[in-house]
């Protein structure tokens, strides 16, 4: 008991959060390739051999000191938009994402009052407890984070809303385009733009 | 039971009373006798312990908001995989073999002839229902953290049916979850 254990410095990869050796088991070890490579080429042995070969074919890469790293940058950056469709449930099946739009839709209560609710703005990467903060200062009224049906969030604001509520988004949110929100009218769906 | 796991599962946290924490350090000292050296490095006595409860019964350990420990309803605490990489050696191993990591690694129980093939390992002293680390066939670190459902002995007599269950292994929920805010 006289000396403390000192606690081991594990170096888990930068792509998939695994430690290097159960990369190969990862959901995705074409990715984390490049990573392992230049981070713990000692693990692999084959990967580097791979990756050589593939630099000696390729002589332009050969030139350029990173070559690895640039090629596997290209590739990501090329095939990042459609990998992004997909997302992964635990257990390595594949989930198809859930096309991305904004609905909007207004309920009538008390006859007189409104609610408008806005669905789907999580899929646009936004947060909605900060929206919820945001369409509520903006039109001075309630608006907060509910639980809607089927377990998925949405924003309920207080009044109605829904026709000054798309150029806002479309001005708050740049990567919400006015084409990919809808109102929900009489059960239908009607684009707003 | 991490599998699908996520700060939402979490229903509250609260800072525990500090015969709580009193109580939490022991029964961890007591289950892995060789972490008592570094208990003070792990679990300052200063920072304060906060205890996470969860659905399922499921109760986290946290310090300065990283999970260390969790437990499930009042069985023993397991160290999570990321403290257990750390200090490899505080809990008995198991080890499996090279065709099984991929199925504990999607969350699959530890089957018994996984441990008794030729790639396997068995400690011998581990009892049942008793917190151990699984390792993998050439592999350095440890890939889930499992409870026995049966006694290392009965796992070679018996070589059938689940020998472990798979508590947390490598990117589940939990592993994900590097800090709970």
């Amino acid at each position: 008991m006289a000396e403390k254990p000192q606690p081991v410095r594990v170096l888990y990869c930068g792509v998939c959060s695994l430690p290097p050796e159960y990369c190969e088991f990862g959901s995705d070890f074409e990715k984390c390739k490049p990573w392992l490579i230049q981070n713990a080429p000692d693990l692999y042995p084959n990967l580097l051999k791979e990756a050589n070969d593939k630099g000696a074919d390729n002589v332009a890469d050969k030139l350029q000191s990173t070559g690895i790293s640039s090629g596997a940058g290209d590739g990501a950056a090329s095939s990042a938009p459609k990998q992004e469709e997909v997302k992964r449930l635990p257990g390595g099946k594949i989930k198809k994402k859930d096309k991305q739009e904004v609905v909007i839709e207004k309920v009538v209560r008390n006859k007189r009052k409104c609610i408008t609710t806005v669905k789907g703005l999580e899929l646009f990467g936004v947060k909605l407890s900060d929206a919820s903060k945001k369409l509520g200062k903006k039109f001075a009224t309630g608006a907060s984070v509910v639980k809607g049906p089927t377990e998925k969030e949405q924003i309920d604001v207080q009044g109605d809303i829904a026709y000054d509520i798309v150029e806002f988004i479309t001005d708050t949110w740049p990567d919400v385009s006015e084409t990919a929100i809808f109102f929900i009218e009489d059960g239908r769906k009607v684009p707003a733009a | 039971m991490f599998k699908k796991f996520s700060g939402e599962d979490v229903s509250a946290q609260n800072q525990v009373k500090a015969s709580v924490q009193r109580k939490i350090r022991q029964s961890i000292a007591e289950e892995y006798p060789g972490l008592e050296p570094v208990l003070d490095d792990i679990l300052p006595k200063k920072s304060p312990l906060i205890v996470a409860k969860c659905q399922n019964h499921l109760n986290l350990v946290l310090v300065n908001n990283v999970p260390l420990f969790f437990s499930v309803r009042d069985g023993p605490y397991m160290p999570t995989l990321r403290l257990l990489h750390q200090y490899p050696n505080i809990m008995k191993k198991l080890q499996v073999d090279r065709g099984a990591i991929r199925f504990v690694l999607a969350g699959a129980n530890i089957m018994c002839p996984g441990l008794t093939s030729p790639g396997g390992f068995l400690d011998e002293d581990v009892g049942a229902e008793y917190p151990v680390a699984i390792m993998a066939e050439g592999k350095q670190h440890a890939l889930a953290i499992g409870f026995t459902k049966m006694s290392a002995k009965d796992i070679k007599a018996i070589n059938k049916g689940i020998g472990v269950d798979n508590l947390h292994y490598l990117n589940d929920g939990l592993w994900k979850m590097e800090r709970l805010d």
